[in-house]
């Protein structure tokens, strides 16, 4: 129930459902901002998503609705988040416990809509979840073939060892 | 390999709007691909076994099943890199190699962008891999970031050669890696068009050749470190000089053969210039500087510290402007330490051009008087740090003028200013942003304006606690204090937690010696928080009121009590006499303290800590808040700026990312282009 003064936006999926969103909600997307700006408020015109789908583009704006009072990232902070990987805050972790279809079109869906924060936040679930795993609980994890062979596999460890030093 | 690439594109490109914006992590030079050796290996994969007719729909259907099963497979190699490069660990990097082709190939550049180069057992493997004929991936290429200063000087030319293939190495640092000679390192940098940043302080058996090749090959140089490169000369120096046009921060320290042939040189040709350093050099005149000053208008840190030829000419013939005075808007550092030769005028006609100043350092330009620092008055609240030591014919006049005019100094130094009476301590006491007071050997002071530091009632309301337990407790990373000669502190209880005096000290000298270092320093915490915590149960049990234990710590416990003089000093090694210019780095910082030692400990050999240098006075270095303590302890990285980034990230403030350190602990060394 948004009142009368608060200026709104729609949106459209790229499955054309349409969603009627608070201009400040969706413009944490810098894509949509910049449309914005670039085109002007677009009043009832439907600004496309494309890319997006209902259910993904939902969940994106999910986390929007309740990122739309954050600050705006300063260069630093950049520079720190992208060292640590195990500090998400509660909220986020709580939005990140989806499947892994989701979780990775969330991502998607950050990148092209331009959501530094978000897509912040779902690469280091990403990360979190390959920690401390050993190759094959990788693939298992992610479901992913293993495309080497035995003698390459033992090739790339060997020319790699230095690393497994902690 | 139609079929592959058009798989491929479906695979990275299916997002393709999602392109360019993100994976910030990875520059533009970080062409993956390309280093696969097998180029098309990474398809073969994809290839199944299906026939060369196959629709593009068939591949799309193919896409799809694929991510279906495997939603991650969705994900284009930017998002990949953009995750892995969260992962800190090498040992997860390394699981993340193994995992599939597609996983190696985005993995694999950010493993060995920087090798660990600690272990023996890791260089051997690194240099083993890396010289194999039929490996996997091309690893020389990949290494960006090579640093041996962990081992220092047991790297030897044997360990070094196996890197020889790296070409696209773009920090290279070898500090204190003595034993290495042109034999390992001309044929590293020759052929190199990538490197931007080479530290090879304390490499004193290197020559020209080397550097020659440098200037030669490595175009895109922008930092350079030769500190104690003795055997360099003007020959190799003007020509890194003449052909790396991007020079940004040289440290030249202790080159006694370079000449202002090298910095003339420099003048002419390196206009993006921020820092230099070229402490020692014993053999510049003040033309070369004058040169450097006018032409280099970006320069933000200029340190002369011995260069003991320069005088006020260097200054004065700075040449006007046509039409207007000529002002350096960029400078904020300037060190004269121990310029001899320089008087009032030079001072002058240094405010009168650099206005923004914000480090100056006078220490032991014996020369100068109250006209100077009346000069200095000028500067206003630009100035932050102004150290006057040895400068002793300065007086209560001027220094009261200077706490008036430059309200935001944060460090002040006077040691050895013997006129300098309590009047100037009081008025300095007042300075609302004062962190550090250094009054070593100023014998006129008393009680009373220490007094005034510690308590601080003073007219901006700013309240300090004095007493050497609330200074310990408000500066958790303070790793030395001396308190020699400070009666209050010879006693034996507190002196089971003071270090052995060094064993070249006389009698004397050890009955005064009184020094807490790294453990020392905790116990001696611990062991006044023990006594205060009796002190209050006894309070408390006389029904004594603990309100405000705070505040009343001055007085809640009589080990702070009669605690007038006080010296606090940092770690390390600096010229005897001198008070240290430079706060040193964290002790932990390993592969740094290498450098500080070298940095600051020439012609020093053998020196141990600051208190032997003033050991039998009665000094006083008052520390009035934990922010003063910063200055010893500070952060990690913030230890390595103050050593490498020729101290100025470490004093300014508000740097700005330029003012980033040199070298390896730099992000910034490499963003001109």
């Amino acid at each position: 129930m948004a009142a009368a003064d608060v200026p709104m936006v729609v949106l459209q999926s790229s499955d054309e459902s349409i969603f009627s969103v608070e201009q400040k909600i969706a413009e944490r997307s810098m894509l949509i901002k910049n449309m914005i700006e670039d085109l002007g408020t677009p009043g009832d015109e439907p600004i496309p998503i494309m890319n997006v789908t209902e259910t993904v583009l939902r969940k994106v704006l999910d986390w929007c609705d309740h990122h739309k009072n954050d600050p705006p990232p300063t260069t630093e902070d950049d520079a720190d988040s992208r060292k640590k990987t195990t500090d998400i805050e509660d909220w986020d972790q709580k939005y990140m416990q989806v499947d892994q279809e989701m979780l990775f079109e969330i991502i998607l869906a950050a990148n092209y809509m331009d959501i530094k924060a978000l897509l912040d936040v779902g690469c280091k679930t990403v990360a979190n979840m390959i920690k401390g795993k050993s190759p094959e609980e990788i693939r298992k994890t992610f479901n992913i073939q293993n495309d080497f062979t035995p003698e390459e596999e033992d090739q790339i460890r060997r020319e790699n060892e230095w690393a497994e030093d902690r | 390999m139609a079929r592959s690439r058009r798989m491929q594109r479906m695979s990275s490109g299916s997002n393709s709007s999602s392109s360019s914006s993100t994976s910030p992590e990875r520059g533009a030079d970080d062409d993956n691909d390309s280093f696969m050796l097998q180029a098309n290996d990474s398809q073969s994969s994809l290839g199944m076994d299906l026939s060369p007719d196959m629709t593009d729909e068939f591949a799309r259907r193919e896409y799809e099943e694929r991510c279906r099963v495997s939603p991650v497979h969705r994900l284009p190699a930017e998002l990949l890199i953009s995750i892995f490069s969260r992962l800190t660990a090498n040992s997860d990097l390394q699981s993340c190699l193994l995992v599939s082709r597609e996983w190696a190939r985005n993995s694999v550049g950010l493993l060995w962008h920087r090798p660990a180069m600690s272990k023996w057992d890791c260089i051997h493997n690194v240099v083993q891999s890396i010289r194999k004929a039929d490996k996997f991936f091309t690893y020389q290429d990949l290494v960006k970031r090579l640093n041996m200063s962990t081992l220092a000087n047991s790297v030897s030319d044997g360990t070094l050669v196996g890197m020889t293939e790296c070409k696209r190495i773009e920090r290279l640092t070898l500090t204190n890696c003595t034993k290495l000679t042109d034999l390992s390192l001309q044929p590293l940098v020759h052929g190199n068009r990538s490197l931007l940043a080479l530290d090879v302080t304390g490499l004193d058996q290197l020559t020209d050749r080397t550097m020659l090749t440098v200037a030669d090959h490595c175009l895109r140089l922008q930092g350079l470190n030769v500190t104690g490169c003795k055997k360099l000369t003007d020959v190799s120096i003007a020509a890194v000089a003449k052909n790396c046009r991007h020079l940004k921060r040289l440290k030249f320290n202790n080159c006694l053969q370079l000449t202002d042939a090298s910095i003339l040189t420099v003048a002419d040709h390196s206009t993006h210039l921020l820092e230099i350093d070229l402490y020692g050099l014993q053999n510049l005149e003040s033309p070369a500087i004058t040169a450097l000053l006018t032409s280099c208008t970006h320069l933000r840190e200029l340190r002369l510290a011995h260069c003991s030829r320069i005088n006020d000419s260097a200054f004065l013939d700075i040449p006007h402007a046509p039409s207007h005075q000529r002002i350096f808007e960029a400078l904020r550092i300037l060190d004269l330490t121990d310029c001899n030769e320089l008087g009032d005028r030079g001072v002058e006609k240094i405010i009168q051009t650099c206005p923004r100043l914000r480090n100056l350092i006078l220490a032991k330009c014996r020369g100068i008087t109250d006209r100077a620092v009346f000069a200095i008055t000028k500067l206003g609240k630009n100035l932050h740090y102004i150290h006057l030591g040895h400068c002793a014919r300065i007086t209560d006049v001027s220094v009261v003028a200077l706490a008036k005019a430059c309200n935001r100094i944060r460090y002040i130094d006077l040691a050895c200013c013997t006129n300098l009476t309590d009047d100037s301590v009081t008025k300095l006491a007042g300075l609302p942003k004062l962190k550090r007071i250094g009054l070593v050997k100023c014998s006129q002071i008393t009680d009373r304006s220490i007094y005034a530091l510690a308590s601080g009632e003073l007219k901006n309301g700013r309240r300090v606690h004095g007493g050497i337990h609330v200074l310990l407790n408000n500066c958790p990373k303070l790793t030395h204090l001396s308190l020699t000669g400070v009666q209050a502190f010879l006693r034996d209880e507190l002196l089971a937690f003071c270090r052995e005096a060094p064993p070249e000290f006389n009698d004397h000298q050890r009955d005064v010696f009184c020094v807490f270092s790294g453990n020392g320093v905790g116990r001696l915490r611990e062991f006044l928080n023990q006594q205060k915590a009796h002190a209050a149960a006894a309070m408390q049990a006389d029904g004594g009121s603990l309100a405000g234990t705070e505040t009343n710590s001055e007085t809640g416990d009589g080990d702070d009590e009669g605690v007038s003089v006080v010296q606090l000093t940092v770690q390390g090694n600096h010229a005897p006499g001198a008070t240290p210019v430079v706060p040193t780095p964290v002790p932990q910082q390993g592969a740094w303290q290498h450098l500080t030692q070298q940095g600051y400990a020439f012609g020093n050999a053998g020196a141990g800590s600051l208190s032997q240098s003033a050991p039998a006075s009665t000094p006083m270095f008052w520390s009035n808040g934990p922010a003063g303590l910063g200055l010893v302890g500070g952060a990690g990285a913030q230890g390595a700026q103050q050593v490498t980034g020729m101290m100025g990230a470490a004093i300014l403030d508000d740097v700005d990312e330029g003012d980033e350190a040199f070298g390896e602990g730099s992000e910034i060394m490499g963003d001109a282009d």
